[in-house]
């Protein structure tokens, strides 16, 4: 621009030109080479420009590139485990949703897989695909609990809730890891999948009847489950000598190490009511029920009603023993009111009269002699079947009593001095952390 | 269970003797209408006194529960009984745990429908395992002299910015910071949790500084009990969906979000519950007494 009427401040020339220095329009005066004026980055509104920076820079916006990798990944679970492309979508949407949440979105990026997994897992169960945690995490290569963490974390952040699978729908997905059919394995190990599931269906269901699932990790009871029919369907001296470790092997499925004591608590169960068939006259133990397997299968609701009522009968024969030895010593008014109680405990299959008899003759003559059990008898050894943890309770520490506090009792100098060091022991105590942070310092 | 049938009638009488177990009185429908018993001195946790919180919640209920009276356990909310419906009976603090008497009608008595008798209480009373109260010792203290001159103080700046006191009688916890507030826990009353609060306070205050009992606060109550019979847990958690969590793959018990009264249950198998997330005990007790009917539903004999 031209610069007409402008003169120099330092020799007041008017000859002034226009000069673009480094893109930068100045004024200079020809004859003394001053700077009249820098031009347009004086000019620039206060502030910075309108347009801001990031918008001038801007490009167009790319996806995480993690958050890529990840809907991959949860592609790839999903086409592994084929499952339909219905699941899949709703994996793809949970997983772009719960990504974008704070809780996912600065995180490692091991945990960023295990959420593609767990998106995965939740679709499945919301589609009623049955499938486990266990199997996701096999998959993933992960620890249980810690995808166990991202799951609920997940469930909170996306609030949506995932219906309850049943064991025995995940059963036959299960047997069919096993590689166990003629092509791997000589014939009389071999057995055919659907066979073996059917079976092992019928062995959960009596599993969980006598309470042996409820609470339990389910893979471990499925492998026992499999085990046992697998042994069952054929029980030849090869199947009967193979443990469940050797088993694992032929089968090419890694073991888990619940699966031993699930067997064991499994074979109990078979063998109460192994007790009940009417054409088996030798005792059946462990080690021989599984050769009668098969006929308490087909017959187990039989053989159920048969050893409730059994035990029940076992019980009211110990109970009149008792009662007879008790009877001696106290007067006919309790009796008559529990024999009325024996009376309609017949009725029903759940109430047990003994504990009650038992419980009526304290309270009515309060004899300490005839409190010949520990006052808080296991109620699971009075049952045919209960909860393995119930049976095999834990001892607990002896509760100390709670005595009658106020809150605002009197507190004596001497207690609170008991916790308070001496002058001497403080001394000591300073001398050595002093003597130990040397040492540490004199290490390092 | 079977022991209710066997007591006799309840005819109002104040006397304790009348009791067989402090439970059955408690929750008992029939003793709250007319029977003149005189209130019991409650414990006074010197903030919010557990009169009002009762007063409060008694008005709660009595509003709540006019317009449903007479609906047996169709509230979408929680899983009501029919003798719940009688608010003030279940919310007592005169419980075994302080006093052993009974529990106590404060505020005008609105006579509801009387339950049936057939509806019996549980007969079982939560235990309470775990207090966690908090204090404002009012003034800043110097952790560093704490961890010195107490003998029974832990302090690791590097893994815990406060010091970790533990006393003998009653047997507690507690956790002192540098701003003078203190948490208090592993107590087995509110009374209990008090002494042992006071306690520490005294316990600061001989070391020099100069400490107050300001604002003492029960945070957390939990309690927990057995009923003595299996409960089939994915039976549980197919019919009361929205309030269940089950995940044996996770953890062996089944999580159950009460809404009212706001407390989580842990249930398992072996028919034990552990109750938490309560402010007074009352509302364990009520927590307790609405989910034992539910867990009576899904007891099973094999």
């Amino acid at each position: 621009m031209s610069a007409a009427g402008l003169r120099c401040p330092g020799c007041g020339s008017s000859n002034i030109v226009d000069d673009d220095l480094y893109c930068q329009a100045q004024l200079v005066c020809v004859d003394c080479g001053s700077v009249v004026s820098e031009g347009t980055l004086a000019d620039d509104p206060v502030g910075g420009t309108d347009v801001s920076y990031s918008r001038t820079t801007e490009v167009t916006r790319k996806p995480c590139l993690n958050l890529i990798k990840g809907l991959e990944r949860v592609k790839e679970i999903c086409r592994i485990l084929r499952v339909s492309s219905e699941i899949e979508d709703l994996a793809l949407t949970h997983f772009r949703q719960a990504y974008e949440h704070e809780s996912f979105i600065n995180v490692t990026l091991q945990r960023k897989e295990l959420l593609a997994g767990c998106c995965v897992f939740v679709s499945c169960r919301q589609r009623d695909w049955p499938i486990t945690l266990g199997t996701i995490s096999c998959l993933l290569n992960a620890d249980q609990t810690l995808v166990g963490g991202v799951y609920q974390n997940m469930m909170k952040i996306l609030n949506i809730q995932a219906p309850f699978i049943n064991v025995t729908d995940v059963i036959e997905a299960h047997v069919q890891e096993y590689k166990i059919s003629t092509q791997h394995v000589p014939e009389e190990l071999a057995e055919d999948s659907k066979v073996l599931s059917k079976r092992a269906v019928a062995l959960v269901e009596l599993a969980g009847d006598s309470w042996i699932v409820t609470g339990r990790k389910p893979l471990p009871i499925v492998m026992a489950a499999t085990y046992l029919a697998w042994q069952s369907l054929n029980p030849n001296k090869h199947r009967l000598r193979l443990s469940l470790d050797k088993f694992c092997q032929l089968a090419k499925v890694q073991k888990r190490k619940p699966a031993t004591t699930r067997i064991t608590e499994l074979k109990e169960v078979l063998c109460k009511l192994g007790r009940e068939l009417p054409w088996v006259r030798e005792p059946v133990t462990q080690n021989d029920v599984v050769r009668l397997v098969g006929d308490i299968l087909e017959h187990r609701h039989t053989l159920l009603t048969r050893a409730l009522r059994t035990h029940e009968r076992a019980k009211e024969a110990d109970c009149t023993q008792t009662f007879a030895l008790n009877s001696l010593t106290e007067e006919v008014a309790p009796s008559q009111i529990s024999e009325s109680r024996d009376q309609t405990a017949n009725a029903s299959s759940v109430v047990q009269p003994c504990p009650n008899t038992r419980g009526e003759n304290q309270e009515g003559d309060g004899d300490e002699n005839h409190q010949s059990e520990d006052p808080e008898p296991n109620w699971g050894k009075r049952v045919l079947f209960a909860p393995p943890c119930v049976l095999h309770a834990k001892r607990r520490r002896v509760e100390r009593p709670v005595q009658n506090v106020t809150g605002d009792e009197e507190i004596s100098d001497s207690e609170i001095d008991s916790y308070i060091r001496s002058p001497q022991e403080v001394r000591d105590f300073a001398q050595m952390q002093k003597m130990a942070s040397c040492s540490d310092s004199g290490k390092s | 269970m079977d022991q209710n049938n066997s007591l006799p009638p309840f005819q109002g009488l104040p006397s304790p003797q009348g009791a067989m177990t402090p439970g059955i009185t408690m929750f008992s429908p029939m003793i709250s209408y007319g029977s003149g018993l005189t209130p019991q001195p409650v414990q006074n946790t010197n903030s919010l006194s557990i009169l009002e919180e009762q007063q409060r919640q008694q008005q709660q209920q009595q509003q709540a529960q006019q317009p449903s009276a007479g609906l047996p356990g169709t509230s979408g909310q929680t899983p009501q009984l029919y003798h719940s419906q009688t608010g003030p009976v279940s919310t007592t603090t005169g419980l075994p745990g302080s006093t052993g008497l009974y529990s106590t009608s404060i505020g005008p008595m609105t006579p509801h429908t009387p339950a049936t008798p057939a509806s019996e209480s549980s007969g079982i009373v939560p235990t309470l395992q775990n207090i966690v109260s908090t204090v404002n010792l009012g003034c800043k203290l110097d952790l560093k002299t704490i961890a010195l001159r107490a003998r029974n103080a832990e302090y690791n700046p590097k893994r815990f910015a406060a010091v970790i006191m533990r006393i003998r009688e009653p047997r507690t916890t507690a956790l002192i910071f540098s701003s003078g507030k203190m948490v208090c826990t592993g107590a087995k009353s509110e009374e209990e949790s008090r002494l042992a609060a006071r306690k520490y306070a005294r316990v600061v205050q001989k070391l020099g500084f100069p400490a107050k009992f300001l604002d003492f606060k029960i945070q957390n109550m939990v309690g927990s009990c057995d009923v003595k019979f299996p409960i089939r847990l994915e039976g549980l958690v197919l019919t009361h969906q929205q309030f269940s969590s089950y995940e044996p793959e996770l953890f062996p018990g089944l999580i159950y979000r009460m809404i009212k009264p706001r407390i989580v249950l842990l249930i398992f198998v072996s028919g034990k519950v552990v109750l938490t997330g309560a402010k007074v005990r009352a509302e364990i007790y009520e927590a307790f007494e609405n989910i034992y009917p539910i867990l009576k539903g899904f007891r099973k004999t094999t």
